[in-house]
């Protein structure tokens, strides 16, 4: 380490444990890299603009739509960089208006609470998005699901039945089934997947999902079905989509009703103030009401949380996971599917708080 | 399992059955099967009611050339968020969430004309009239007319004035046409006397227009316009988690990263030293007196 000029004399800064010498850090920013690499640019194959156009895979999007092309046409072009056939186009219209609107379920909810703190629009709007997940829209687990299990199907030279089988014995209980007893009584998930058959456009996913559904009828012990995950994500998949695209697609069509969502709440409910809110006595099941020790007594109060052999981490561990909302009953089980983003895994495991 | 929801509200919206999904008094899947468009259903959804072809291809032109804007502060956020790996719906919720007050105000826009078209009633004024009073007032006052001027596309954004010949040609202009023709015409002439540069209307100005000549609300509009953006911002979030570097700050990349350290220019106070403990009271006091801290508070 550095010369006792160099000391900082400031907390730990001058221990040799450190991995360079604190005292010897330089001030000021780096200076820009000239000549060794290019500079910075934003670098995008999606699009691209100029002064005076406004350019998606090579589409000019003003001319696209001088053209009479769709929204859906669009999304292709974005998403795939082609121009759709035309019944492609309006099966993606078709997904798109069963996509719009699922009544108060979270990505609504989502945009009338934040619409209660007077915040804009786009706010809400943005916030219904993040209710896009791995159980509520989970377009990427279902289709990341659907292609592993079919290339992986294919290599070893099952049928689509016998994939069908191995995905609904492995995931029967899973939220990205896309069978399940949602729609027991509706029929709109099923009347997508015919809609997709009329226009000649049900392919391989679609042919899988059928399958699923019969293994899961066959499997469960309760009445199941193609539910509206599985008839979306087999439809989108066979219209070309990623499981990614999917989800953002499906997020995005929900936002705009979010939006409605928003703008309802503003107009029929007043606006929420900070501390109005009360929370029920009887929902409480945390602790009794007790005395907060005085400051000098914290000695004799205070547990410390540091444990000293692997057997008392585990006894802690365990104390632990019964403190709710201490996450120590959450167990990273579930991977994020999606292809090349952050594994984020969530979950729970403990079976007492199977119920939260 | 259990399917009661969040809360309960009354709402004219939607309900939510065992046996059906219902918009506005319409079986979802049955507008879809009936062969109604994304575009027709954002009528029902807003507007209760089903609009005339032509509004419809109002809309769907509208959405079409507003959703890609390639390096628009809603494209750089989505990027910018998935440079950090999250889910992706992370990345679109932020490019959703910068359409503010500046970048696409579709909403502020159209309360402007809502506010100088109830003038005009008011005040038994010509939508003229209130066109210019609007241009004055707002110049005025050193206020931007809203729907005026593109920072990129400094001759008029490109997707702004064909879309005024759409409305037209589609026979769906009203007041709102009206009144904005009118705002640019003494918006241009101001200028142009002042001896000022040219400044277009853009997608806002016109866009949303349209959208309010087609009966959409300025929130509405807005909704429509800035969530419409999050379907190219998802696409742009993914190019970068498929294609990009994460973090943004790789050196082995041939071309220095967006988040390369050497990207930081500093303007802030000088360096300096940490006080000591046992000087602080003694330091905190002079800099509160001394009162220079105050140029760089935000």
């Amino acid at each position: 380490m550095g010369d006792a000029k160099d000391k900082t004399g400031i907390g730990n800064l001058d221990s040799p444990d450190l991995p360079f010498d604190y005292g010897k850090r330089e001030y000021g920013t780096v200076p820009l890299d000239h000549g060794n690499r290019a500079p910075f640019q934003w670098v995008s194959e999606v699009s691209y603009k100029n002064v005076h156009r406004i350019v998606v895979r090579g589409y000019d999007t003003t001319e696209l739509m001088e053209e009479g092309y769709g929204v859906p046409d669009v999304l292709f072009v974005i998403y795939q960089s082609r121009i759709p056939l035309e019944e492609e186009s309006k099966l993606l219209d078709y997904v798109m208006i069963m996509a719009l609107e699922d009544g108060l379920s979270a990505p609504a909810a989502i945009s009338r609470i934040v619409a209660q703190s007077k915040t804009f629009l786009t706010q809400a709007a943005g916030a219904s998005i993040l209710a896009f997940g791995h159980a509520y829209g989970a377009y990427v687990a279902f289709g990341a699901r659907l292609k592993t299990y079919l290339e992986e199907g294919k290599k070893e030279g099952k049928s689509l039945a016998e994939v069908a089988e191995l995905i609904v014995r492995e995931n029967l209980d899973d939220e990205a089934l896309g069978v399940s007893e949602l729609m027991l009584k509706d029929p709109a998930a099923k009347r997508m997947i015919a809609r997709a058959e009329k226009l000649g456009l049900a392919g391989e996913y679609i042919a899988l999902t059928k399958e699923i559904t019969k293994a899961a009828q066959k499997i469960s012990s309760k009445p199941v079905d193609l539910d509206m995950l599985g008839a979306t994500g087999a439809t989108m998949m066979d219209l070309g989509f990623t499981p990614e695209a999917i989800w953002g697609i499906m997020a995005c069509t929900r936002a705009i009703a979010a939006g409605a969502h928003f703008i309802e709440e503003v107009e029929r409910v007043p606006y929420s103030r900070t501390g109005q809110m009360l929370t029920p006595r009887e929902d409480y099941d945390g602790p009794e009401d007790r005395e907060v020790p005085d400051l000098g007594d914290r000695a004799k109060n205070a547990k410390s949380a540091q444990t000293k052999t692997v057997d008392e981490w585990k006894k802690a561990f365990d104390e632990r996971k019964l403190v709710y909302g201490s996450g120590y009953s959450i167990m990273e089980e579930t991977e994020d599917p999606s292809e090349k983003t952050g594994i984020k895994k969530v979950g729970r495991y403990a079976p007492q708080h199977q119920n939260i | 399992m259990n399917r009661e929801p969040f809360f309960r509200r009354k709402t004219s919206l939607s309900y939510k059955t065992e046996e059906q999904t219902v918009l506005r008094g319409y079986n979802l899947s049955d507008i879809a099967e009936k062969g109604y468009s994304f575009s027709d259903a954002l009528f029902v959804l807003f507007q209760d009611r089903i609009p005339t072809e032509n509004e419809a291809k109002m809309l769907n032109y509208e959405m079409g050339v507003f959703i890609e804007h390639s390096m628009s502060p809603s494209a750089v956020s989505a990027t910018g968020v998935a440079m950090g790996r999250p889910n992706l719906p992370a990345t679109v919720a932020a490019s959703v969430s910068t359409f503010g007050g500046v970048h696409g105000p579709g909403a502020a826009h159209g309360y402007m004309m809502n506010k100088y078209l109830d003038r005009a009633y008011d005040e038994g004024k010509s939508i003229d009239e209130v066109g210019k009073l609007l241009v004055d007032e707002y110049t005025d006052n050193e206020q931007p007319v809203m729907g005026m001027g593109q920072p990129q596309h400094i001759d008029s954004d490109p997707r702004a004035y064909p879309i005024h010949l759409k409305q037209e040609e589609l026979g769906v202009g009203g007041v709102y046409l009206e009144l904005q023709r009118a705002v640019e015409k003494y918006f241009h002439a101001r200028r142009k006397k002042e001896g000022r540069s040219y400044v277009g209307v853009n997608v806002v100005g016109s866009g949303n227009t349209a959208l309010c000549d087609i009966g959409f609300a300025p929130n509405a509009a807005w909704c429509i316009g800035s969530v419409c953006r999050g379907f190219s911002c998802a696409a742009h979030a993914l190019f970068n988690m498929k294609k990009g570097r994460a973090w943004g700050a790789s050196r082995s990349e041939p071309m220095v990263q967006v988040l390369d350290l050497s990207m930081i220019k500093y303007i802030g106070p000088a360096d300096r030293k940490v006080p000591k403990q046992e000087e602080r009271q003694e330091y905190a006091m002079k800099q509160k007196e001394e009162g220079e801290y105050k140029k760089w508070v935000i």
